[in-house]
């Protein structure tokens, strides 16, 4: 009897988890047959085979940059900022790019809106393109200022916060590229809110200066501006621009009213692999100038009195880069070696004078095509007459070595 | 002078737009390039050519018409250079 209960019991141990396994796959076989009634009654084109992509694209990329910055009395790591880029590709023929920028400037976190705009495909040759966008005036502030296209860890002169060219702005500009017989071509016709004069009102050792991307706008008209580039090579290693924008820059119901500004300016890039050299070849150039209509603004020693000059200012740079890409070696094709010099002339006279050149030259290692470190050393010549100490002499124009990273992604 | 000014403006605007239709999106020498080619010319005009690589089809898509715009490419190179670098990544 005792041996009867203690096979039952062996038996019943050895038995149960094979009962239990067919319990388990008798409800699995009946979860199985309900997904397959399930599924055969999904509609027809939910099946992968007519998987439709959909119109809508979308991309969220950026760069970030940082780096140090070598003078004779300073040591230390500058400029880190981090820029989130977001493409939204709706259809064809929509599209929406933004850029913001955060910075961290001196101990507090700066944002900022580079640009937000749409862009609508009229026709094949011609978009238009409504928001903030990146003014297309000249070819270095739309095309080359993002840390990991710039070839330099700064700007050229008179292209950063108190120089001359427009950055961005907010407004309408219609935009394209075409053919002229066998010619490339490229346009864009934009009216922009438009740069503001300072009437010295408030502070006179900035009278007659251009203040850009300032909101809202305080000037009775609108800015126009234009830019046609012409490729007068098939292969499009040539291209030359020619910018020109317009409009009045006082303040409503001043007498400054009807002061108006005119910029113009031309440019060039030539970029070709040259075969015999192994290399890339990148040439890149850019002439520009600021005119403001004579007025007379407040004296700064003596703001009840007043004083004039001609408001004309200049700048240009010129930049040679070459990278021996087509080289056997891995190391020297991911190096480039690049010179720029830069010039920038405000107005002999006025209380923000300054007559500055710059010349840099760097040696450049790519790790891919948007991730970069940058080893440059500037030489300035030439410094300001007299400046009140803005954001040029808070940067300290010095001669420097730089190292940056930049990387795109 | 504002009214001058503005009628200025609308003329040049109309005349820009009779002159950009008057052009031809394409040409005898764009039409004979490959989608490559015209990659390999283009693309690195600005910034280092990216590889066809870099991303997949529906990036691509968003890419190439972000570069159409930015680089106001014509609708010949835009075309082809996005087949090209969708059917080589
Ligand atoms: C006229 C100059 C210019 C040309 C030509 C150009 N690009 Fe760009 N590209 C830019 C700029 C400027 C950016 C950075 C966008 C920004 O930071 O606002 C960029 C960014 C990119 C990016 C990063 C993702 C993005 O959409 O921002 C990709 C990918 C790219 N370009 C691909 C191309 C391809 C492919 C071509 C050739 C058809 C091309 N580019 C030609 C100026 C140019």
């Amino acid at each position: 009897m005792k041996k009867l209960i203690y096979r039952l019991g062996l038996l019943l141990f050895v038995v149960s988890p094979v009962w239990l396994r067919a319990q388990d796959a008798d409800q699995s076989l009946q979860v199985q047959s309900t997904l397959d009634q399930q599924l055969a009654q999904v509609p027809q084109e939910l099946q992968p085979d007519d998987n439709k992509p959909g119109l809508s694209r979308f991309l969220l990329r950026g760069y970030a940059h940082s780096g140090l910055e070598v003078t004779d009395e300073e040591f230390s790591f500058v400029g880190g900022s981090f820029n989130p880029i977001l493409v939204f590709r709706q259809s064809d023929r929509l599209l929406f790019e933004s850029e913001l920028e955060f910075e961290f400037e001196d101990g507090e976190l700066e944002i900022g809106l580079e640009y937000a705009d749409m862009s609508y495909i009229l026709t094949k040759g011609l978009t238009l393109r409504v928001g903030k966008f990146l003014t297309p005036f000249g070819k270095f502030i739309p095309d080359l200022h993002p840390a990991w296209i710039n070839k330099f860890p700064t700007k050229p002169l008179g292209a950063g916060h108190d120089g001359i060219l427009p950055t961005a702005d907010i407004g309408a500009e219609l935009r394209g590229g075409a053919y002229l017989g066998n010619m490339k071509t490229n346009y864009s016709f934009y009216v922009v809110n438009g740069p503001q004069l300072n009437d010295g009102s408030v502070d006179a050792e900035e009278g007659g200066m251009l203040h850009y991307g300032l909101f809202p706008d305080n000037s009775k008209q609108k800015s126009f501006g234009t830019r046609i580039g012409i490729f007068p090579f098939s292969n499009s290693s040539l291209e030359l621009g020619f910018s020109a924008q317009t409009g009045k820059v006082g303040a409503k119901e001043t007498k400054y009213e009807d002061v108006g500004a005119t910029l113009y300016g031309v440019d060039l890039s030539f970029v070709k692999n040259v075969t015999g050299l192994s290399s890339v070849i990148d040439l890149k150039g850019q002439y520009a100038v600021a005119q403001v209509d004579d007025v007379e603004y407040p004296e700064p020693e003596n703001p009840t009195e007043t004083h004039t000059f001609d408001n004309k200012s200049t700048a240009w740079f010129a930049q040679l880069s070459i990278r021996p890409a087509f080289v056997d070696s891995k190391l020297i094709q991911n190096l480039e070696l690049a010179g720029r010099y830069s010039s920038f002339k405000t107005p002999e006279g006025a209380p923000w004078e300054v007559d500055q050149s710059q010349f840099e030259i760097g040696l450049n290692y790519w790790i891919d095509w948007r991730t970069v470190f940058k080893f440059s050393y500037r030489a300035i010549s030439g410094g300001e007459e007299d400046h009140h100490g803005g954001e040029e002499a808070e940067e300290g124009m010095t001669n420097a070595f730089f190292i940056h990273w930049a990387i795109g992604f | 002078m504002k009214k001058y000014s503005v009628l200025i403006a609308v003329f040049a605007v109309v005349l820009a737009a009779v002159f950009i239709t008057s052009c031809a999106t394409t040409s005898e020498v764009s039409a004979a390039k490959s989608g490559a080619q015209l990659w390999g010319e283009n693309c690195l005009r600005c910034h280092n050519t990216p590889s066809p690589a870099t991303f997949s089809d529906p990036e691509w898509d968003a890419a190439v018409l972000h570069m159409r715009v930015r680089a106001n490419l014509t609708d010949d190179e835009a075309v082809k250079v996005a087949e090209f670098l969708k059917s080589a990544n």
